[in-house]
């Protein structure tokens, strides 16, 4: 599904260059859970945020589903942003003056479905177990139930790949595990995640474990199941 | 406010500079506007202030009301022997009397003569008005029917350094009179209406032109004022009037003239925003535009400082966090951002004196006025004024710092913006900026439509290629010398014909009104008379003016009935032509069916022909049912009418220099006919020009603060921005997105706007007869120029936004 090659990102400000991608090879195939672990500033995030194609590399190929994305202009990565990828991030990323339930449509606005779309946001919210809370803005939730409904926004228009940027960061344990078996559950059900994390016991939920180090993969193993 | 909070502020204005230069700078244009435009309200409501008793003194105007209504209204004027009936009847009455005024006579020197404002009074005029006198002793001086008082100018002009007391000034009004200048009085100041720069006595005898009309009830050729010591003597008096009308003027009205004609007595002071006669409600009208449009422009600027000053409080939340944890409690840092409202305040109230005293010699150009800066009542103003502006924008912003939590503010990675109801607030604010300013582009619209309107309206004749030669009408013309000019004008190359009448193009709309009995129509019973205007005219005047004739002939010397030379032989049927209103006054079918028929009850008058309406009167005199009387010698006071072909200078000299060699010792007044019709367009041109700069700024100042307020917005949802696009949105999406956003407040203001403006436009239109429609084009004209103006305003910021790379949009708080 995922071909990165040799995948650099570079950034420059006035006086230095920093290197947060170094060399990149990676590939993720359809239905896999990877999880993506090293200290901070070694390039999980970034590295992240190539594969959501929300960041362009500075050097390298990215193949998705044997597309080359670097041919896809700013319109057609937005659209395959919208087509093909749920987003999930450590600080939740909800809209503050929307409403949960219009936080989730937010994951179907940009893809010009129109198809049975209250059903979708009611199922996705059931899915996590917000629906309750639909009427309430951001502010108004606990930090579980708003990562719960960044992930019902992420997975509303059924994606072929979640991306989880340490999901369970700004969690408490029991929370943190909530939304763990959340995203094993959608795993199970078939999507292929990729989820940054620091913690070695829900890097486990995964089937696969990658270790970062300065921009470089430095480790790649299965999970024996 | 200690140092360090000074410091603060001085560091906040220079490393926001944007943000600074939009406050200050849109505060300062507001003050500017609202400056200027005060200052010119000040100078219009300030008229005859200058008079030490204006509190005291009142004007006699005569009201007149008839069934019809076509010539109801005030009027300025009174009866010319008004005073002494009324101090037969009321012997305590003190009051005076002005006849003449604004060119009212000539100053004969040297062979030559020069129009001069020169005034007859009763001898008691200088002290009912407390006149400043200069030199001499005006009240005595009045007593000596060979005197004359004289302004310091008129001093300067004819004596130039030296004493000017005793000296001798020649001065026509009916006839040259030498006079022995008795005193010099202070000039009229710019804020009167009083125009003489010469007063001499009123004569003792009845001046000729006014000894039929002197006790005629019903005339108006002079001005009358009254004195009373309160408000309330003045209105007591006033209750006098109606039994003494009846009683007096049985004569001239009949019985109960009462019902239909009343003296009233206006304070000096209203006179100006509030005259009588042809000014109508316009001036008055004008004012209060102008104020207003002053007014709002300082509350858009208010308005704008209180919604940039509430937005911009997330980014100063640490700021008061950091202040409350060291000790400081709420009324201390509500106290600091009330003073740093007010230093701001003053900063921008600085900058506006500036920026007023720059713009005021436009404004004057614009407006046709001469306004300065009274620095003595401005800086106490200015200095109240930023007090009350300070408090009045600071004090949200301050109330809603000082309420931060500290700990929330600090533990919180996000800055607070004020919360949903701090995005209400300025939203509410926006839609109230851009009503108002929608609501001044609607004004402004009309404004120059109506303006435009007056200048190219069918005034049912053409106005290019005629000379008014008004002096004419000057009481030292008499007929025969009337007669050879007429004849010499007609004998200039280029003249096609000269015409000659009461009235001519650029009149100011006094003409004589009768109340003609149609009651010669058979089946038709007489109830009212129908009030008509009553036109004199000569020779050659309907071929000078070319009327479209809708029925009919016009008058011709060949028919001897024309000429109704001598009317007051009142048993002989005078033909006359009527206009197309007096048509369906009178009760005609059509024109067609007018021909012919006889009027007038008891003064036949048979109709020859109808011509359709010739307006010579300024815009707000509505048109009026009016007949046309035929002399074959001048009208008395006529007016000659030159239609001409060819450059009007030369035309204008060959005039000049026939008067020269036929009037030499009366001051020749000649002008085109556009030129004078233009003076009418004068005060409305004015008004809309000073209105448009208002509007203009006031649209200029909304756009800045929804200028600001996009900047903040926008940088405020970066982060929404890039969650947004990390879902799927594009470029595109964004800009729609944001543009909508800033659209909507807009777009609700129109709801504000459009009934105001309608309002205020339908009451304006109402003072002029001849006016435009309202059509729904300058509402949707209005809109779509301020829509037009936000998306530019913003879409800057928007497309800026949506270019942010989603990656960095997440990163970014």
């Amino acid at each position: 599904m995922i071909r990165l090659e040799n995948i650099q990102r570079r950034y420059r400000s006035d006086e230095v260059e920093t290197t947060a991608l170094n060399d990149v090879n990676l590939e993720v195939a359809a239905g896999e859970f990877v999880a993506i672990m090293g200290p901070s500033g070694c390039g999980k995030s970034t590295l992240l945020n190539t594969l959501g194609a929300v960041d362009r590399p500075t050097a390298g190929r990215y193949w998705f589903d044997g597309r080359d994305l670097a041919a896809l202009d700013e319109k057609e990565l937005a659209r395959f942003r919208g087509q093909t990828l749920g987003f999930v991030f450590q600080s939740f990323n909800l809209i503050d003056d929307l409403t949960i339930e219009e936080n989730v449509a937010l994951g179907l606005a940009y893809r010009g479905e129109a198809r049975d779309r209250r059903a979708r946001i009611a199922a996705a919210m059931d899915k996590v177990g917000i629906a309750h809370r639909a009427r309430h803005f951001p502010f108004q939730l606990s930090g579980g139930q708003q990562q719960r409904a960044a992930i019902a926004r992420a997975i509303v228009g059924e994606p072929k790949l979640i991306l989880a940027d340490e999901p369970t960061g700004n969690l408490d344990t029991e929370n943190g595990q909530q939304v763990m078996s959340i995203l094993s559950g959608l795993n199970q059900e078939g999507a292929t995640v990729v989820m940054v994390t620091h913690s070695p016991s829900h890097a486990d939920f995964a089937r696969r474990r990658i270790d970062m180090l300065d921009g470089r993969i430095v480790a790649s193993a299965a999970r024996a199941i | 406010m200690n140092r360090f909070a000074l410091i603060a502020l001085y560091r906040s204005l220079t490393r926001h500079k944007l943000y600074s230069a939009l406050n200050i700078g849109g505060l300062a244009v507001g003050i500017a506007v609202f400056l200027v435009l005060g200052l010119y309200v000040r100078f219009e409501t300030s008229f005859e202030t200058w008079l030490p008793h204006h509190d005291q003194i009142y004007q006699v105007t005569s009201s007149l009301h008839l069934p019809d209504g076509t010539f109801s209204g005030d009027y300025p004027g009174t009866m010319a022997g008004l005073l002494e009936e009324l101090q037969q009847d009321f012997p305590g009455v003190t009051g005076a009397r002005l006849r003449g005024g604004q060119n009212g006579g000539t100053v004969l020197r040297d062979g030559g003569a020069v129009a001069e404002d020169v005034a007859q009074v009763d001898p008691n005029f200088v002290t009912l008005f407390d006149l400043p006198m200069v030199q001499g002793e005006g009240r005595r001086a009045l007593a000596d029917p060979t005197s004359v008082l004289i302004s310091r100018s008129i001093a300067r002009k004819y004596f130039g350094t030296s004493d000017p007391i005793g000296q001798t000034l020649t001065v026509a009004m009916e006839a040259p009179v030498a006079y022995r200048v008795a005193g010099v009085f202070e000039d009229i100041p710019a804020n009167s209406d009083l125009r003489f720069s010469i007063l001499t006595p009123l004569p003792k005898t009845k001046p000729w032109p006014l000894e039929w009309m002197w006790n005629r009830w019903g005339t108006a050729p002079l001005i009358t004022w009254l004195r009373f010591p309160t408000l309330a003597e003045a209105r007591a008096f006033e209750r006098k009037m109606p039994a003494y009308i009846d009683r007096r003027a049985v004569n001239d009205m009949g019985p109960h003239a009462s019902k239909f004609f009343a003296l009233k007595l206006a304070p000096i002071t209203q006179m100006h925003l509030q005259p009588t006669g042809s000014e109508s409600a316009g001036t008055k009208l004008t004012i209060i535009a102008l104020g207003v449009v002053g007014v709002l422009t300082l509350l858009i600027a208010i308005v704008n400082y209180v919604s940039l000053a509430t937005a911009r409080t997330g980014l100063r939340a640490r700021e008061v966090a950091m202040r409350k944890v060291v000790g400081a409690d709420r009324a201390t840092l509500i106290r600091q951002f009330l003073g740093e409202a007010m230093l701001t305040v003053a900063l921008s109230a600085l900058l506006g004196l500036i920026l007023a005293e720059l713009g005021l010699p436009l404004a004057n150009a614009a407006g046709g006025l001469s306004l300065a800066i009274p620095y003595a009542v401005v800086v106490p103003a200015l200095a109240a004024l930023v007090v009350l502006i300070g408090v009045a924008a600071g004090f949200y912003p301050a109330l809603l710092l000082s309420r931060f939590q500290p700990a929330a503010v600090l533990a919180s990675a996000r800055g607070p913006g004020g919360g949903r109801a701090g995005s209400r607030l300025r939203e509410g604010l926006a839609v109230l900026q851009f009503g108002l300013a929608i609501a001044f582009i609607i004004g402004t619209m009309v404004l120059f439509a109506q303006t435009q309107h007056n200048r190219k309206t069918d005034l049912g004749f053409r106005r290019e290629g005629l000379m008014v030669v008004s002096s004419l009408a000057e009481t030292r013309i008499y007929p025969a010398l009337a007669r050879s000019l007429l004849d010499a004008f007609g004998r200039m190359p280029g003249v096609i014909s000269v015409g000659v009448a009461g009235v001519a193009a650029g009149s100011n709309g006094n003409t004589s009104v009768e109340s003609v009995d149609p009651s010669r129509r058979a089946g038709v019973a007489p109830t009212f008379g129908v009030t008509m205007g009553a036109i004199q005219v000569g020779h050659d005047f309907f071929r000078t003016y070319s009327p479209r004739l809708l029925a009919g002939r016009v008058f011709d010397d060949a028919h001897g009935a024309d000429d109704s030379t001598e009317w007051w032989k009142e048993h002989r049927t005078r033909n006359i032509v009527i206009n197309r209103l007096a048509v369906k006054a009178l009760g005609f079918r059509s024109p067609a069916d007018a021909v012919g028929k006889v009027i007038g009850g008891a003064m036949p008058r048979t109709i020859i022909g109808v011509v359709d309406q010739l307006r010579f009167f300024p815009p707000r005199i509505a048109d009026a049912p009016t007949y046309y009387q035929y002399t074959r010698d001048p009208p008395p006071y006529p007016i000659a009418t030159i239609r001409f072909s060819g450059d009007p200078r030369a035309i204008l000299e060959e005039v000049r220099k026939t008067w020269r060699q036929i009037a030499p010792e009366v001051p020749l007044r000649a002008d085109t006919g556009d030129h004078k019709l233009e003076e009418f367009y004068e005060a409305d041109d004015h008004a809309a020009r000073l209105f448009s700069i208002g509007a203009v700024l006031a649209v200029a100042i909304a756009c800045v603060g929804l200028w600001g307020l996009a900047s903040f917005n926008t940088a405020r949802r970066v982060k929404e921005i890039g969650i947004r696009k990390t879902l799927g949105a594009s470029s595109q999406d964004i800009v729609l997105l944001l543009v909508g956003q800033f659209l909507r407040p807009v777009l609700i203001a129109n709801l504000i706007a459009w009934p105001a403006a309608y309002f205020a436009a339908r009451q304006w239109l109402a003072g002029f007869s001849d006016r435009i429609e309202l059509s729904p084009f300058y509402f949707l004209g209005a809109s779509l120029i301020a829509i037009a103006i936000a998306v530019a305003t913003v879409v800057g910021h928007a497309i800026r936004a949506s270019r942010a790379a989603p990656a960095w949009a997440l990163r970014h708080e």
